[in-house]
């Protein structure tokens, strides 16, 4: 009888499940003491609101090699597709939805070539791409703001610091390819003979 | 599209062979600061080789359909591999003797002594824990004259760690394996993982009998998803409450961890644990001395001894001090996402909230802290 | 002081005893010896070079060790079907017998211990285990319960008899108020002990083959099954190598023991049986694995089909009286039912509860050469220790051996 007294399994658990425990100790939460801004390195990061969810993205102009795009963009961008003029930019193809969905002039503004602009023509920042990929993929976008999609830079810590689209999808070939594991264990293969 | 223009951050994801280097990281930074990055003090090519050397071996010419059916060569390179580290022994132990003073050897002598004869570090006092992390360092330091750090720090206030896997995002790339080994220490030899990448077939569910967790072709496969395991840190651990010497516990921050040096061996733990998260140490934990990751905690990635039982600690060293464990930090989907529990404004507690989440063998009233969800 | 000088006299003796027997018996002990010189061999490879040279795994983790252990508890438990009518119901018939089997019970349990300390990965350790300056994970862990029911079990079974050999050893009576009460408790310590161990296995929600209702009830089946049919081999040995008078009549009445608990394991078997096939669910696998194989491995088909077929025809032979009574017939079908349960409570209880693992993933185990020397060593040195009490207690009981008589 002792014994089914005694051993009780649950005794130190005054919650009924993980939720109720996290519910019930995340009420007087005072934040913590470790940061992530040491981890941060020598990232730029700009600070983006949306929807209510505000949170650190890396800044993106300076990381591209050739902005500011005007600097050749000196014309608009019919006036410049001549037969003459040197070809740039011929190696991006692009992969993207369908030809009948998107070309170059999608996302980047042909008057304007510093700046991205929406389906509806309003101007887009380089700096916050995210907006031109959110007017189609709604659910990542949502998914991205909130966590589930996506990268931490840093750490769990706060300040919170997200990858932003561009990071890590090619906007001209968004989708990751196959590759090899990194790992193969010959072991477990001996293991299970 | 330019692969060294670097126009925006690329992931390495598109080649077709097997990975270029495991210095990709997916932190979105070219060079430094991302902790994946620590090794760059020697050059790339070094790095990998050693690495696929860790991971491959001798194997490495060959493609997975000969590793897994030319049993002789692996032998043979076990064989090669045992007869090696038995040499590097032996070469340390007489340098040891050679370069050693008398006074050293007493030192080691009282070093060992005080740590063969001290207490459980779940009891112990944060005076006695520095001063075995003290003990630790100082006898790492006079066996091999090479310094480590390691940490004691104890579970923070206001956190409960809690890890979510987006099983619609894991491509299969096993680059999570792959950080967790270097990053926690693992013995090499017996090629010990605490993470299982299963290859699932659609349409079949979460049938885990027919998942493969040790395949070796070009991934995504077709028709496939991928689900990780690991530790899953349960609330209601079952392990815990059979260790007969309380060796292994639930931190205040919800880690489940193990001191090495108390467990006696007896394995119960891995009896009791319904998801495979323990590992025994078969033989003694041997790792090169050049891939040693030397930040450790106690409670983490040190060194472990022969006939003890290691876990996944969600990287303690790593994520006590506010990063994230070496799986999500390497998993180039994002399909891992951790964080703390308590923080009403964490990620986690995003999916938590807004995904539709579940937990493997919720029926065996567990309770673990890591969530599966879809898009 | 006096009692001083009778127990040194008393170790003396039994030293004098012990060294000394026929050509057969040093043959005997010589080769014990030898068995355990390879166990201690094979041990110290393992201390050596860890367990890794044993065929377990993270995948099997326990093996052969454990499965002996959890078989050895149960003949240690038997014990208790002498004890009980012998002290307690008075039944002349077993007094005799009843100290060869506690004899046996304490070799069993020196034997599950050195079996526990063989599996442990830190052996060095194992102080971390003492209440005081250890952590003794109780109520807690089931080890521990098991820890102390194995202490204690071995306390009571060695102190029953050595007071009674003691006493005899003087030429005096015992005294029945003094080991009555100890009696009474290794009765119900004898089933603790075998309910605890199975409760070791059955607490663990993660292993579906153990985590069943009738895994402690089977157990003590099989035990009062396989332990008594090992003393009624262990007792026609004596029989015929000693002028120990052991009758008929007490075999007879072990046997019908023997018989009532094979029955009642060979039904619970049948349940156990039409549960995981009648209906199977994802928690049957294990046993099929065990009776059937899954995904063609089948290394355990071979020893649970030999176990279940020896475990029937033992269970049929002494289910006849006229079989039964035919001693030799007796010897024959307690030999099967002992290598059947053997079989059946060590390998094909333990084994099948890790596969397949929890992820479906199977990985077989076969025990490696060091593993069996080990083994083999310690059932040696069980053996070995049971043939040195149960010398002690014969010659204490024939009345050659009494304190003060010079002469053997």
């Amino acid at each position: 009888m002792a014994l089914f007294i005694s051993s009780c399994k649950h005794q130190e658990n005054e919650y009924h499940s993980i939720t109720d425990k996290i519910e019930a100790k995340s009420k007087d939460y005072h934040g913590v003491s470790v940061s992530s801004e040491p981890y941060f390195g020598d990232i730029d990061l700009i600070k983006i609101s949306e929807d209510g969810q505000s949170f650190l993205i890396p800044e993106r102009k300076g990381n591209i090699k050739s902005y500011a795009c005007t600097e050749c963009h000196t014309k608009p961008l019919k006036q410049m597709q001549s037969k003459d003029l040197k070809k740039a930019h011929w190696n991006i193809s692009i992969k993207h939805a369908g030809a009948n969905t998107m070309n170059c002039i999608t996302c980047h503004s042909s008057n304007n070539m510093d700046d991205l602009h929406s389906l509806t023509g309003s101007k887009i920042d380089f700096n916050k791409s995210y907006k031109l990929c959110s007017q189609c993929h709604t659910e990542q976008f949502k998914d991205w703001k909130g966590g589930a999609h996506g990268k931490q830079i840093g750490g769990w810590a706060p300040p919170r610091a997200s990858l932003t689209c561009v990071n890590c999808h090619n906007p001209h070939n968004p989708a990751f390819s196959s590759k090899w594991p990194a790992r193969f264990n010959t072991q477990k293969i001996k293991e299970r003979k | 599209m330019s692969d060294d223009g670097k126009k925006w951050f690329k992931l390495n994801l598109n080649s077709k062979h097997k990975q270029e280097s495991s210095s990709a990281c997916g932190c979105g930074k070219t060079s430094g600061g991302c902790n994946s990055h620590q090794k760059e003090d020697f050059n790339e090519e070094e790095f990998f080789e050693a690495a696929v050397d860790a991971s491959i071996g001798d194997e490495r010419k060959k493609d997975g359909f000969d590793q897994v059916f030319d049993v002789k060569m692996n032998r043979r390179s076990a064989f090669k591999k045992l007869t090696a580290s038995l040499l590097i022994g032996a070469g340390a132990v007489t340098t040891s003797c050679s370069v050693t003073t008398g006074k050293d050897d007493k030192e080691k002598a009282q070093i060992d002594w005080e740590e063969q004869f001290k207490g459980n570090y779940k009891l112990m006092t944060d005076d006695e824990k520095s001063g075995t992390v003290d003990r630790l360092v100082r006898s790492y330091q006079l066996r091999t004259g090479k310094t480590i750090s390691m940490s004691s720090k104890n579970a923070a206030e206001d956190v409960l760690f809690g890890y979510a896997f987006n099983i619609s995002k894991c491509q299969g790339y096993m680059d999570c394996v792959s950080a967790c080994v270097e990053e926690n220490n693992q013995d090499r030899n017996s090629q010990m993982q605490y993470i299982r990448i299963h290859e699932m077939d659609n349409g079949k569910g979460f049938n885990f009998n027919e998942a493969d967790d040790n395949y070796y072709h070009e991934v995504p496969a077709e028709g496939h998803f991928y689900m990780g395991t690991q530790c899953f840190h349960c609330d209601n651990p079952p392990c815990i409450e059979v260790c007969p010497v309380q060796a292994t516990w639930r931190e205040d921050d919800g880690l489940v961890v193990v001191d090495y040096d108390w467990c006696v061996g007896c394995r119960y733990c891995m009896a009791a644990c319904p998801y495979d998260g323990r590992r025994f140490n078969w033989s003694k934990p041997e790792v090169p001395e050049e891939e040693m990751n030397r930040n450790q905690h106690y409670l983490g990635n040190r060194m472990r001894k022969k006939g003890v039982v290691e876990k996944c600690t969600f990287c303690v060293q790593r994520s006590r001090a506010g990063k994230n464990p070496a799986c999500v930090e390497a998993c180039p989907t994002g399909a891992r996402v951790f964080g703390n529990l308590l923080d009403p404004k964490s990620t986690i507690r995003w999916v938590l909230e807004n995904k539709k989440v579940f937990r493997l063998k919720e029926d065996l009233g567990t309770e673990p802290k890591f969530w599966y969800y879809m898009d | 002081m006096r009692r001083l000088n009778v127990f040194a006299s008393l170790v003396r003796d039994s030293l004098d005893i012990i060294t000394h027997g026929t050509k057969k018996y040093h043959l005997w002990m010589a080769f014990l010896t030898f068995i355990m010189l390879i166990g201690m061999y094979c041990y110290s490879i393992q201390l050596e070079e860890g367990l890794s040279v044993t065929g377990m795994t993270d995948r099997v983790s326990w093996g052969l060790y454990i499965s002996n252990f959890t078989f050895l508890v149960g003949v240690a438990a038997a014990a208790v079907m002498l004890v009980m009518p012998t002290y307690v119901l008075k039944d002349i018939d077993f007094k005799q017998a009843v100290l060869i089997g506690e004899g046996l019970a304490v070799a069993a349990l020196i034997m599950c211990l050195a079996f526990v300390v063989a599996d442990m990965g830190g052996p060095s350790v194992l102080w971390h285990m003492l209440p005081g300056i250890g952590v003794f994970n109780f109520p807690n862990s089931m080890l521990t319960w098991d820890v102390i029911a194995l202490n204690g079990y071995l306390f009571i079974n060695i102190s029953i008899p050595f007071y009674i050999l003691f006493r005899h050893y003087q030429g005096k009576e015992s005294k029945k108020s003094v080991y009555l009460p100890g009696a009474l408790i290794s009765v119900f310590w004898a089933v603790g002990i075998h309910l605890v161990t199975a409760f070791l296995y059955q607490g663990l929600q993660a292993r579906a083959f153990w985590n069943n209702a009738l895994l402690g009830p089977r157990f003590l089946a099989s035990a009062f099954a396989a332990g008594p049919a090992l003393i009624i081999l262990v007792l026609a040995i004596i029989r015929t190598f000693t002028e120990f008078k052991i009758e008929n009549k007490v075999l007879k009445k072990l046997a019908l023991v023997v018989t009532i608990a094979a029955q009642i394991n060979l039904i619970m078997l049948v349940s156990e049986l039409f549960k995981e096939f009648y209906a199977p669910t994802h928690h049957s696998e294990s046993a099929y694995y065990l009776f059937f194989g899954l995904d063609g491995k089948t290394a355990l088909l071979p020893w649970i089909w030999t176990a279940i077929s020896m475990n029937v025809i033992a269970t049929v032979i002494l289910t006849f009286h006229k079989l039964r009574n035919n001693l030799k017939v007796l010897y024959f079908a307690c030999g099967l039912l002992f290598v059947a349960i053997w079989i059946e409570k060590g390998f094909g209880l333990i084994v099948p509860g890790f596969i397949p693992g929890p992820y479906g993933k199977i990985a077989e185990y076969t025990p490696t050469g060091i593993e069996v020397g080990v083994t083999l060593g310690i059932w040696a040195m069980g053996a070995l220790i049971f043939t040195v009490l149960a010398r002690t207690a014969i010659e204490i009981e024939t009345g050659k051996m009494r304190y003060k008589k010079k002469e053997r």
